[in-house]
């Protein structure tokens, strides 16, 4: 019992960054109704740039570098929707092709070595489980953001321009709200939280040039699972992947472990399937 | 039989096109080489195409259906020393059977659940393809699968691969023709409209990724028969983007779109300089790309063309 | 008389013009392809091993050539992908005529250029650990040989050295590729004889965020040691770092993959005791022949790494050996043979071989040294 509690609170402990990487996902998704596949090299970027610099400067620095990264795709996003652009998808696949560019940069740039910072020495036992600080770091930041955002998308004005730009663009426009200048914002703080999520990585365990797609599909599968619409849910859909991860990994065999994510997240969206009656795609 | 031609431009077009593509490559080992690979990654373009073009469901597992394809017949081929042509109705067989079931899941789901469905999928089988040691060879995958019998040289193999693209555009261009095609259309646009006209949503986007899926199979054939080798990297989820790449820069509500997408593609993959920052390069080339032609090259190319017709109608 | 020494001057002089005018027509450069993969996640290895062998291929160019002839490398990247693999194998030979190729790096990639090798009668020399590569059941066994030490000696060494000192109760810690599956498998096969018990084993994706939940079933089995059968340099620092942290007492033994600055540096601290199987010693403690190759990296303006410099190095000087044996312009057919009849070829990694038509290994055990990681270095022990 008390093993699985313990990895029950890993597993947490880990599917805190997943949340984290979710709210961007589902930040840009209620404000343009498109994906960012371009977070995991975001995180990526703020690595490279934190360690290289190094020190409490080199923290900020590596958000300033996912800030600019977030910043070009927002200037893509603008240009494809002054074309006219109306199909979500290229917006994403644009966001791909800025990932893998990004991930390249990297590579040129800082060759194939791995980013990493010294981590806490000591550890808290917590009822017998021995935690390093940076978990709690982890999850404290994590929440923080979670509930920032909540704060901001249901208790501002800004939310409640994001949210109306989400739901209805022509109608918010034509209310005064600065839509595309929302939507860029909404752009730039994905990218500074993923950054942010970068760095915490960097702290915990380190990553390396490879990160960028499967951290970017495990932020897309922790924000789609409870659905996508909401912060909050983003989050839960994190801890929930971590959890699962970790409690498979401590009983399951090798194989069912890493099975365990990918059936979690078809039963999930089937358990949609038995619940709904309407199609997505019907008229409001 | 000139009717049947003029309406199916597509099919005309790929015809020609592929004849002198193949009859030009013939006698260079790297020409046939990169015709039968491109050839293979148009017919899993194709296969995107149809199932995110028409049937709206936006796939990332494509290329790992053509891996079961591969797989299952490579398995009948070295275990059973069954003849390759005859394992070509499983390897199509099986891809078919698992997008039909979980198509049948996902399609009350939006674009991106369903994309998430897929990719799940995807991982699924790529975790059951490295792990099966006795049956898939796990990791290390499976060496020394037989070539097809009669197909000696890469020249002809190339002539075959390019033929199948043809029938296959020609097969799609008459689905889209007919009033399956249509009815598919119109549950892309608009589902509530499509159940109201009497078309039952859910099995027709099944049917129609299952289709998709059967291309995948086929091409999943011929790379195990021409590589004759296959592991679990060798067509994986980065394969499966790379193709949904090519189909939505070549246009993937036209037919025609995905072939061309992946031409273009793998040209600019070779133009490019052949290390560390090709990324940065093919990463610019494709939001540059994507910035230009918004429905991809043939979307521009049909804006173009009817900006221009309206120009001279309206001049004339 | 002075007219005539004259004129048998210019005739000797114009003679010895007209050979060496023919000499230097004749020397034709030794074409050899480069098949590794410079991007994607194999990227770690094949970035170092092309650098180096680029390196050497100057220096050896610089001393004269083989047998007069430049070395002339042409590149593919094959992007850790199997199909670009084989179609690089292809495009090099017909293209540029190769002789022979470096690569690929990758188990797969090897496998599948295999069949290419065979059919377009060119050797490939394989940098690839993967134990099943140079598994002669393979049609394509003749043209195919391995730069690099079979995993399955390092795993061998690795336990025996673990029953050594009474290490009995092992558990594993394994990335889920060919490499870690397969060292994972081997490991459990041979325990039995070699006196140790596999108590515990838990495998993780290579880009493994975290690495806590598989740490903690380790040690929940409480072994003496870990095999760390890991390649990448964020998971086994995530490993050393977890298991530190979660109180996992156990010594650390990890592979030849895991000798690279980086780790050392990443580590830091925690890393002191972790030993290591390497390929020669090349940063901290080189042999004779080792150092010789740090001086050339030196000269070039780098810094030596580790083992996959001297890969990459060691299949350009078996090459070197093999085209030294072939008068005249070698072809794909005569440098395999060649290959095949070296023995005690000069190498840069320490350790001697002697191949043959059964035997496809470039570099054996005698070249792998264990090491210990001790205040950031890795330390040769004796």
């Amino acid at each position: 019992m008390f093993q699985l509690l313990e990895y029950g609170v890993r597993g947490l402990l880990s599917g805190a960054v997943y949340g984290l990487l979710a709210l961007p996902m589902s930040l840009l998704f209620l404000t343009t109704g498109t994906i960012d596949f371009a977070v995991g090299a975001y995180a990526l970027i703020a690595a490279a740039v934190a360690v290289t610099v190094g020190g409490v400067a080199g923290f900020a620095a590596g958000i300033g570098a996912a800030l600019l990264a977030a910043a070009l795709m927002a200037l893509v996003f603008v240009l494809l929707k002054r074309r006219g652009n109306e199909d979500s998808i290229t917006v994403a696949l644009a966001s791909f092709g800025l990932a893998v560019g990004i991930a390249s940069l990297v590579l040129w740039r800082w060759s194939t070595q791995a980013f990493v910072l010294p981590s806490f020495a000591t550890f808290w036992d917590v009822g017998g489980i021995r935690i390093s600080p940076q978990g709690f770091i982890n999850l404290g930041i994590a929440l923080a953001m979670v509930g920032l955002l909540y704060v901001v998308l249901y208790r501002t004005d800004l939310g409640r321009m994001m949210r109306a730009a989400a739901v209805n663009p022509r109608g918010a426009e034509l209310a005064g709200i600065p839509v595309t200048r929302v939507q860029c914002g909404a752009f730039l703080a994905g990218g500074a939280v993923a950054g942010l999520a970068g760095l915490l990585i960097v702290c915990s365990s380190g990553l390396d040039y490879t990160i960028p797609l499967p951290l970017t599909l495990a932020g897309f599968g922790a924000a789609i699972i409870f659905g996508i619409r909401s912060p909050l849910r983003g989050f839960a859909g994190g801890a929930a992947m971590g959890i699962v991860e970790a409690v498979s990994a401590g009983y399951a065999s090798s194989v069912v472990a890493s099975l365990v994510p990918s059936l979690f997240v078809l039963a999930v969206l089937s358990a949609q399937f038995f619940f709904q009656s309407r199609f997505s795609g019907d008229r409001p | 039989m000139m009717r049947v031609l003029r309406e199916r431009p597509n099919t005309c077009i790929i015809v020609v096109a592929a004849a002198v593509g193949v009859l030009a490559v013939q006698g260079r080992p790297v020409g046939t080489d990169n015709a039968v690979l491109i050839g293979i990654q148009a017919l899993i373009a194709l296969s995107v195409g149809l199932s995110y073009g028409q049937a709206g469901i936006l796939s990332m597992a494509q290329a790992v259906l053509a891996a079961v394809g591969g797989y299952l017949s490579a398995i009948l081929a070295l275990r059973f020393g069954v003849s390759p042509y005859l394992t070509l109705v499983p390897a199509i067989a099986l891809p078919t059977a698992l997008a039909w079931v979980l198509a049948r899941f996902v399609t009350p789901l939006d674009h991106l659940a369903a994309a998430l469905a897929t990719l799940a999928l995807s991982t699924v089988v790529e975790i059951v393809a490295r792990s099966w040691d006795s049956v898939t060879g796990g990791y290390v995958g499976l060496t020394g699968v037989p070539s097809l019998p009669g197909v000696t040289t890469p020249g002809m193999f190339a002539g075959l691969v390019w033929f199948v693209v043809a029938l296959a555009v020609f097969l799609y261009e008459n689905l889209m023709r007919s009033a399956y095609g249509r009815a598919l259309n119109t549950v892309r646009h608009d589902r509530a409209r499509a159940t109201a006209d009497g078309v039952d949503v859910p099995a027709l986007m099944s049917a129609g990724f299952a289709f998709a899926a059967a291309l995948a199979g086929l091409a999943g054939w011929l790379y195990v028969h021409y590589i004759t080798y296959m592991s679990p990297s060798s067509l994986d989820t980065h394969a499966s983007i790379s193709v949904l790449l090519m189909a939505v820069v070549g246009g993937v509500g036209y037919v025609l779109g995905p072939v061309i997408g992946t031409v273009l593609l793998s040209l600019l993959m070779h133009l490019l300089p052949a290390q560390e920052v090709q990324g940065l390069f093919f990463g610019g080339a494709l939001v540059l790309i994507l910035l230009l032609a918004r429905d991809g090259l043939l979307g521009y190319a049909d804006r173009t063309t009817r900006a221009w017709r309206a120009a001279r109608k309206g001049t004339a | 008389m002075k007219a005539r020494r004259y004129l048998a001057r210019t005739v000797l002089g114009w003679a010895a013009g007209v050979l060496l005018g023919l000499g230097a027509q004749a020397a034709e450069p030794i074409r050899i392809g480069v098949v590794l993969s410079t991007s994607g996640p194999a990227a770690s290895f094949g970035i170092p091993e092309r650098d180096a062998l680029v390196l050497a291929t100057e220096h050896v160019n610089a001393g004269g050539g083989v047998n007069g002839r430049r070395i002339e490398l042409f590149h593919y990247d094959d992007k850790t992908n199997p199909t670009e693999a084989a179609r690089g194998v292809t495009q090099l030979v017909a293209s540029h005529k190769v002789v022979a190729i470096v690569g690929p790096g990758t188990g797969g990639g090897a496998l599948a250029a295999g069949p290419v090798a065979e059919r377009l009668k060119v050797p490939l020399l394989a940098p690839a650990a993967t134990i099943g590569v140079t598994d002669r059941k393979h049609s394509f066994f003749p043209w195919i040989f391995r730069v690099g030490v079979d995993d399955s000696k390092v795993v061998h060494g690795i336990l025996a050295d673990m029953a050594r000192h009474g290490l009995k109760r092992v558990g594993i810690f394994h990335q889920e590729d060919a490499y870690g599956k397969a060292g994972a498998d081997y490991a459990r096969s041979v325990a039995a004889d070699l006196g140790v018990e596999i108590v515990e084993v838990v495998s993780v994706p290579y880009n493994a965020i975290d690495v806590g939940a598989q740490a903690t079933r380790l040690r929940n089995a409480r072994p003496d040691a870990v095999l760390l059968q890991v390649a990448s340099t964020p998971l086994a620092t995530a490993y050393v770092k977890t298991a530190e942290q979660i109180g996992l007492k156990a010594v650390t033994y990890a592979g030849a993959a895991m000798v690279q600055k980086t780790f050392v540096d990443s580590v830091g601290k925690a890393g002191e005791g972790i030993r290591v199987t390497s390929i020669g010693n090349l940063a901290h403690d080189p042999s004779p022949s080792e150092a010789k190759f740090a001086e050339v990296v030196k000269k070039a303006g780098r810094t030596p790494g580790g083992w996959m410099e001297l890969i990459g190095a060691d299949a350009i000087m078996a090459i070197v050996a093999a085209a030294g044996k072939i008068p005249g312009e070698p072809t794909g057919p005569a440098m395999r043979d060649a290959i095949e009849s070296l023995c005690g070829f000069a190498q840069y990694t320490r350790g001697k071989t002697c191949l043959s038509s059964d035997y496809h290994e470039v570099l054996n055990e005698s070249s792998l040294v264990i090491t210990e990681i001790r205040d950031g270095e890795f330390r040769t022990r004796k």
